[in-house]
């Protein structure tokens, strides 16, 4: 009996994917390796061993993975409302019991410490939720206060992790429910006007930011038009600093210029496996390395030939999925498709763009490469939605 | 929603995230593969770190067989902060606390150089000993860091302050052999080059170059400890006693000119120094210029017995103390009639010196006391010495002939003064005066050594020993300088009382008593010199610098083992002078 359900296991992970697969092994590996890289010099003992506290995750993702993938992405749309409210529950509890951990309260402590992170569950569940809405038939999704509901539905936990204060990640939301909804279908008017009040936001945000300071505003007076803003001072303090790095070049610019220059000395092929100066003498903040700033890690050991070759893995991967979403019949599925292949999109745009000093310095990590349990469990479990979506796109089964 | 809209919209998105994917591979690319030399070249200047280390300074030790230390390196830290770094941890008052609490200052003095937002260096406290510094560097206090120094101790504090001198925070040797032979003492500086982590941390495993340098070599002062700790608690003892605003000694080994003792009062605590003042620093023994008066007769009378224009027998009338030469009064302090030389040196007769001196005439005068050294430096190896104001016979003034011989319309140093007798002693052969016998590497190389040199034949022998008998005459029953005599010793000398000068002519309140002498008197071995300034009440030579002279020298003589059989106490004095020479 259970060997039939092993065998029927094996046959569904068969069935799938088996190039996503190897992308994502190959990924998850690489990960582990140069976690291994940015931490073995560490003074602290208790960062060190990282790179094994990784391999249990990837096994207890890989147990998500192969979970998800095996049962039937559609009864998601069953539970959308419970997972969606579970994870609001969650980022409303975070903000009284959450362990605060560089000036944000992002991290509920289970046991041992080990935490889970309620913003990246959030992520998850709001994908899952506005696939669900969008994809439903008897919907009309060109209403305007359909989309204005959709729209509540992505702020309320946008607004929370807010709260935290977590920028980064709220920022995800906006792209990834925009996209799913230009996908879904909904005018092109109501899209551009939404992308037009974005871009007049951000132009608005800078201007105020800046500008004063141009026009020869005093110090008080730029305080006063800044705070307008809403944004505490360090984030003020790095959007500024990224129009101007020698404003600071020894504060919030250190980073920025580090991975910078990390990335640059890698040159071709890099200094080696292990041998990245800028890492090993801990000019890249340890704290960072081998989560955020992985990717100058690897580009600065291992060169422009390693860099862009996790950069086509990742481009592989996207491309893997989005082609699930073109493969599949069911409007559901691929949104489901869509949503976490923008999500992850996102996420690798990001953090790679701040690597390379594209973008200001935000906390967003690099998936299935950098440290990090509840954001390598949600992308795990997306991939394995996307899997799900895979094996269940076939004409012969996907109606069975 | 039909499924080509949405396969439109689809592709639409599809080729947005490809080109935005295409700007970064654009940017990888420029990053990785554009110049990336210059990339190299500043990762490499942020991570270079160069150091500059002083080198160890020699040690300088004394003269006598044990060659005791009197100035050595001890390891040590200054304590500086990083105020930013300090701030930022929000540390302040912890860290403040801590470091007062540790180094003895106060809080408050702490507190505000540690609150300098913005600053990245600010010093603590400076040279902080090395098991101090250690226990403050276990504290772990955030942006409190050493840096490695070399603290220059002196044992002994105050003694002998005057000749070792002290280095200045910078390194530099600024008075004294500290500054004479700073070359010598100073190591060559050795270097430290390697690289630094985030923190500013030296990767001691990354050090391309260690160079400890060289430490500076050893100096072996002619200085006696034991002498020269005589010397200034008898010169301290006198400070009190006669009530002197000043006070200074020299001790001479005669036959090789090297000093064995110098003193000068007041003086200062060598590793206080920064707290001395001007007047504590200045080494009166070489640096000052006074007018010896009495003292300096010696060299007249030496002058003339060369000369062959008197003996020992012959006669002069003093005038039953005061005689007029060219509308001027001259003095005598006890009246006398007729006078032998030799009672004339005893009696310290201004009259009798005078007449003499103008038989002698002011060319041959002038030319004596050149020989002698005065009117210009010795040339001992310490900083700071003075030539003494001895003008040629040309600007000599009507009265000058008759007022020079007696130690008037003359300055010299106590050196000088202290030249003139130990020329006497040492048969006419002016030795040149040095306080370092000489300079040997870590390893006990010798790298300099000073060797005894004549400056000057100056008498013949015979004078020489006319004068020394002479001079032993004057500390005898009627002598001026009998209190200089001390138990079992045969000593030769003369007294000094002078007015000091001052604007309106000479002072009848201020006086310079000195007294400069040898002993063993008919066979010398070390010459000596005592100087008051201003005693009060008693203001004679030969009642305040004359039995200083005896407490000095009857120490010096036991310690020397001067006394005994005379035969046998030869042997004593060569065997202790080489002891003494360390040869």
């Amino acid at each position: 009996m259970i060997k039939n359900q092993i065998l029927s296991i094996l046959r569904t992970l068969w069935r799938a994917n088996r190039w996503l697969h190897l992308v994502i092994g190959l990924l998850l590996t690489t990960g582990v390796f140069f976690i291994y890289s940015s931490t073995y010099v560490s003074d602290d003992a208790a960062v060190r061993p990282l790179y094994m506290r990784q391999l249990v995750w990837i096994l207890v993702g890989l147990g998500l993975y192969i979970g998800f993938t095996v049962s039937d992405y559609r009864q998601l749309k069953r539970y959308e409302w419970a997972i969606f409210g579970g994870s609001l529950v969650l980022l409303i509890l975070v903000l009284f019991v959450g362990r605060t951990m560089y000036g944000a309260k992002r991290w509920i402590m289970i046991y041992g410490g080990i935490g889970i992170q309620p913003s990246e569950l959030a992520k998850l569940a709001t994908i899952i939720l506005l696939a669900g809405r969008l994809s439903e038939p008897g919907r009309n999704r060109r209403t305007p206060h359909e989309l204005l509901l959709t729209l509540l539905l992505v702020a309320l936990p946008a607004a929370l992790i807010l709260q935290q204060p977590d920028l980064g990640t709220a920022m995800v939301f906006l792209p990834t429910s925009f996209v799913l909804m230009f996908v879904a279908g909904v005018p092109f008017r109501y899209i551009g006007g939404l992308a037009g009040a974005g871009v007049c936001m951000v132009l608005l945000l800078l201007s105020a930011l800046l500008l004063p300071a141009r026009l020869g505003a005093n110090e008080a007076m730029q305080e006063r038009i800044a705070s307008w803003t809403g944004l505490s001072a360090y984030q003020r303090a790095r959007i500024e600093v990224f129009f101007n790095p020698s404003l600071d070049p020894l504060g919030a610019g250190w980073n920025r210029r580090q991975s910078e220059i990390a990335v640059g000395s890698g040159g071709l092929r890099g200094k080696g496996y292990l041998q990245g100066t800028q890492n090993i003498l801990g000019y890249l903040p340890r704290s960072v390395a081998p989560t955020d700033f992985i990717y100058s890690v690897i580009a600065e050991e291992k060169g422009f030939i390693g860099a862009s070759s996790v950069l086509g893995a990742f481009i592989a991967l996207l491309g893997m999925v989005f082609s699930t979403a073109l493969r599949t019949l069911d409007s559901h599925g691929r949104l489901l498709c869509v949503g976490v292949g923008t999500f992850i999109f996102f996420h690798v745009f990001i953090n790679i763009a701040m690597t390379v000093g594209l973008m200001p310095i935000t906390g967003l990590p690099l998936p299935l490469l950098s440290y990090g349990g509840s954001f390598l469990m949600v992308v795990m479990s997306a991939l394995g939605i996307v899997q799900s979506v895979y094996v269940r796109c076939d004409r012969r089964t996907s109606y069975r | 929603m039909n499924d080509r809209g949405m396969l439109f919209r689809f592709c639409l998105m599809g080729f947005l995230m490809l080109s935005v994917s295409t700007v970064l591979g654009v940017r990888l690319a420029m990053l990785h593969l554009g110049p990336h030399e210059a990339r190299l070249e500043q990762i490499e200047r942020m991570h270079r770190f160069k150091q500059d280390l002083l080198g160890r300074r020699g040690t300088i030790v004394d003269g006598s067989g044990t060659t005791s230390l009197l100035a050595l390196d001890m390891a040590a830290d200054h304590v500086v902060a990083d105020p930013q770094v300090v701030l930022e941890a929000d540390a302040l008052i912890p860290t403040a606390s801590r470091l007062a609490e540790l180094l003895d200052l106060e809080v408050d003095a702490v507190a505000v150089k540690l609150h300098q937002p913005g600053r990245r260096y600010t010093r603590i406290s400076m040279f902080v000993p090395r098991e101090l510094s250690r226990a403050i560097s276990e504290e772990n206090l955030t942006g409190v860091f050493m840096r490695p120094a070399h603290l220059r101790y002196y044992p002994h504090g105050a003694l002998a302050c005057h000749v070792l001198g002290f280095v200045n925070h910078e390194g530099v040797g600024s008075a004294g052999v500290e500054q004479h032979y700073d070359r010598y003492l100073r190591g060559r500086p050795g270097v430290i080059q390697g690289r630094l982590d985030a923190l500013r941390r030296e990767i001691y495993t990354e050090r391309v170059v260690a160079d400890p340098g060289d430490p500076g070599h050893k100096i072996e002062l002619t200085i006696d400890q034991h002498i020269q700790l005589v010397v200034e608690r008898e010169l301290d003892a006198l400070l009190s006693s006669s009530r002197s605003k000043a006070a200074w000694a020299i001790v001479q080994d005669i036959r090789t000119g090297e000093i064995l003792a110098m003193a000068s009062r007041p003086a200062y605590d060598l590793n206080d120094f920064r707290h001395s003042t001007a007047d504590q620093r200045l080494n009166r023994a070489i640096g000052v210029n006074f007018e010896p008066g009495s003292s300096l007769k010696p060299a007249a009378f030496a002058a003339a017995l060369n000369e062959g224009i008197v003996t020992p027998e012959t006669v002069f009338h003093a005038e039953n103390g005061s005689w007029l030469y060219k509308g001027r009064p001259l003095r005598d302090v006890s009246a006398q009639g007729y006078l032998t030389v030799t009672e004339g040196l005893q009696r310290s007769s201004n009259i009798l010196t005078a007449k003499m001196s103008l038989m002698l005439g002011n060319d041959r005068l002038y030319q004596y006391f050149r020989d002698f050294g005065l009117g210009q430096p010795l040339g001992i190896d310490l900083p700071g010495e003075e030539a003494g104001i001895f003008h040629p016979p040309e600007r000599w003034y009507g009265i000058s002939p008759t007022r020079i011989p007696i130690g008037q319309g003359i300055a010299t140093t106590a050196l000088q003064l202290l030249t003139v007798q130990s020329t006497i002693a040492n048969d006419g052969y002016r030795m040149r005066p040095y306080v370092v016998r000489r300079i040997l590497t870590a390893d006990g190389e010798v790298v300099m050594e000073n060797q005894p040199s004549v400056v000057a034949r100056v008498i013949r022998s015979d004078t020489a020993a006319t004068m020394r008998e002479l001079l032993h005459q004057s500390t005898l029953d009627f002598g001026t300088g009998r209190r200089a005599v001390f138990a079992g010793m045969k000593v030769a000398g003369k007294t000094g009382t002078a007015q000091k000068p001052g604007p309106g002519g000479y002072s009848n309140t201020d006086y310079i008593a000195s007294f400069a002498g040898f002993f063993p008197a008919d066979d010398p071995v070390i010459a000596m010199v005592i100087v008051a300034d201003e005693p009060r009440p008693v203001t004679g030579g030969g009642r305040v610098a004359a039995p200083v002279f005896a407490a000095i020298g009857e120490e010096v003589s036991r310690y020397l083992g001067l006394y005994g059989d005379r035969s046998s106490s030869r042997m004593q004095m060569v065997q202790s002078s080489q002891d003494v020479s360390g040869r």
